[in-house]
């Protein structure tokens, strides 16, 4: 796909891997960045913003699916288990052993990595639709061990984490959460983007392509695959533990199977294997079922007897009838259709 | 104890492996495994109970009704989005079953809200002993259900030409396709016996527990245990996995239960795969793969 109007001319593999290739897109990048981080905070109202953080959080761990799931081709079905492992990590280092937020959330974060690093080990010898259970597995696994883990995780009652702060100041709005979620978000798209175009990247889209292949061109397709295991969970690990500071009680009603679900649906929704693709799903699907909360009411007025399930039945509804058309009609996601939309902007009005 | 738990065990087992089986008939036929078993089980349970409470319709009746709802449902299911996903990768088979999922779930979510209903009595209640172990007519009832219909699919697997036809599938499409089988008629086929041991296993399930989507599903999806440790492409697999499911389950229940806090039951089977996927990553009678490059 064409970058400009008159064809690529990269002569170095730095210049054809870059984030911005033209004057122009700098330029749109920093308003979008100066837009993102400084003015919708400002000008937003809570409601807004909560909707705002909790795409953010999304964001985070539906790309560190997609380093696995998109790039790796290791299908995890378990994801939320592993967000619940992250949320439960940091509350419970925050609430029983008394340490502060910023060093619960990348030890909350390593920790699961080295859950998610568990669960990666069948995949030495068993791959595709045998490690996808495995990670549906592991979800239940991990919840059994949560919901009767006694006083650590408070069972099914949940447990209370100590809101991020420094010093007297406590992140207690959602505007201070919005800097500290998306900021985060930034950050964490900004590594996955870099992270995908290292030598770690090439080799993970290697295995997903033909992992008997790969070991061929001197992959060792165990260890990248665990590698990539690890980086999934930790991803998932800083979104749980950001989730357990934003919502200050975690349950493991927070963490549903559907959920999971939900993760590969953004994915298949923005294009598995894309990093901005992924940002287009979790956006796309967010904004759906903020729609659905509208709209589920009203369905349940003009139809009396769907009124009691309304809501939560047409969510479900409506993200499988959204997943299914998409796999119809467009299995690469919302991001190849916006390449296929940017390169016919730039060509236009010539129609080639 | 142990005879009661061995009795119990083998009765849920029965049913497990009744699930198993209507999962195993899909994969072996069309390679995909489908994740909306339990959401179609409980759909069914559903529609079994709007057709005999809602419409007040005689058993029989309900019986045909619910048969030609699972034959028209498994076509639409094949002709309607699963033949248009045919080649496409791993993803796509798994999560569109995964999709199917939402929308029953959500279909019956919308339609039948709230709180467990339950059927009117078509089975005698009624206990009595033997030697100890308390067995219930439903339950016998249940068993011998579920035994007729292994063996009325065993039959139609081994000794029909309809049955001949669907194994040729499973082994090879295209040499099934050379010797005159209409693969993809034998995917619609599939599925529609799938569904058929889904609205059997719903109006069993439901006639034990109630008809409610969580219970009614999560019990339909042990059956994904009980398939991976049968062997995801073996009939007998799906029957012994399903014994050992529920076996190891109401094992769990009577004697680590009382040890480790309740629930463990659930995660058993669960464990239990992934200690077998390590070791034997084709279940206990599933067929090899060999890849080449």
């Amino acid at each position: 796909m064409s970058k400009r109007p008159s064809g690529n001319f990269e002569t170095s593999y730095a210049q054809d891997i870059a984030i911005c290739h033209t004057g122009f897109q700098q330029v749109v990048m920093a308003l979008f960045l100066v837009c993102l981080l400084i003015i919708v905070p400002l000008v937003s109202s809570p409601y807004i913003l909560s909707v705002f953080n909790i795409i953010g959080i999304t964001i985070i761990a539906a790309i560190g699916l997609n380093i696995l799931t998109g790039y790796a081709g290791q299908i995890n079905l378990g994801q939320a288990g592993f967000i619940a492992v992250g949320a439960y990590m940091c509350a419970i280092m925050t609430t029983h052993l008394h340490l502060s937020f910023w060093l619960a959330l990348p030890l909350a974060a390593i920790i699961t990595g080295l859950v998610g690093t568990l669960f990666a080990l069948p995949s030495l010898r068993v791959k595709g639709f045998y490690i996808a259970v495995t990670t549906l597995a592991a979800h239940m696994i991990i919840m059994w061990l949560i919901t009767h883990g006694g006083n650590v995780t408070g069972g099914v009652e949940g447990l209370a984490a100590d809101p991020p702060r420094f010093g007297d100041f406590i992140f207690n709005t959602e505007q201070h959460y919005y800097f500290l979620i998306i900021g985060l978000t930034v950050l964490l798209t900004y590594a996955a983007k870099n992270l995908v175009r290292t030598r770690f990247g090439r080799a993970i889209i290697a295995v997903r392509d033909n992992d008997l292949a790969a070991p061929f061109l001197g992959i060792n397709v165990f260890r990248y695959k665990v590698m990539a295991f690890f980086i999934c969970a930790f991803y998932a690990g800083v979104a749980g533990a950001l989730m357990a500071g934003y919502y200050k009680m975690i349950t493991v009603e927070y963490f549903p199977m559907l959920d999971s679900i939900w993760y590969i649906g953004y994915l298949i929704v923005g294009g598995a294997g894309s990093i901005v693709g992924t940002i287009f799903g979790v956006v796309f699907l967010k904004l759906l079922s903020q729609i659905v909360m509208w709209g589920g009411p009203l369905l349940g007025e003009v139809v009396p007897i769907f009124s009691a399930g309304a809501v939560s039945g047409l969510m479900q509804f409506t993200f499988g009838v959204i997943i299914i058309i998409f796999l119809i009609f467009e299995p690469r996601g919302l991001w190849h259709r916006w390449q296929i939309a940017l390169s016919s902007m730039r060509i236009w009005p010539f129609p080639y | 104890m142990i005879l009661q738990l061995a009795i119990t065990g083998l009765m849920v087992g029965m049913v497990y492996a009744l699930m198993a089986l209507g999962i195993v008939v899909i994969y072996k036929c069309s390679s995909i495994f489908n994740f909306s078993h339990g959401a179609i089980v409980a759909f069914m349970c559903y529609l079994a109970w709007a057709f005999l409470v809602q419409l007040r319709l005689p058993f029989w009746t309900a019986a045909l009704f619910l048969l030609v709802s699972a034959i028209v449902l498994g076509w639409i299911i094949q002709v309607g989005i699963l033949r248009l996903l045919i080649g496409q990768p791993l993803l796509a088979s798994l999560m569109v079953t995964l999709a199917l999922m939402q929308v029953f779930g959500g279909i019956v979510t919308l339609v039948w809200p709230g709180p467990a209903r339950f059927y009117p009595e078509i089975i005698p209640t009624g206990i009595f002993n033997v030697a100890g172990a308390v067995i219930s007519y439903e339950s016998l009832i249940t068993l011998g259900v579920c035994v007729l219909a292994f063996l009325a699919f065993m039959y139609f697997f081994q000794s029909t030409k309809l049955g001949l036809a669907m194994r040729g599938t499973a082994e090879d499409h295209q040499l099934a396709r050379s010797n005159g089988i209409r693969v993809v008629q034998m995917f619609t086929l599939a599925w529609i016996i799938a569904i058929i041991t889904c609205s059997l296993g719903g109006v069993l399930i439901g006639n034990m527990h109630g008809v409610n989507y969580e219970p009614v599903s999560g019990l339909a999806m042990k059956a994904l245990p009980a398939v991976m440790i049968g062997g995801m492409e073996s009939v007998v697999g799906a029957l012994v996995g399903g014994l050992l499911i529920g076996i190891f389950e109401t094992i769990g229940a009577g004697f680590i239960d009382p040890l480790v806090g309740g629930g463990f039951a659930d995660v058993f089977p669960y464990i239990a795969m992934i200690a077998l996927i390590i070791f034997k990553p084709y279940g206990l009678f599933g067929y090899e793969k060999i890849e080449r490059v």
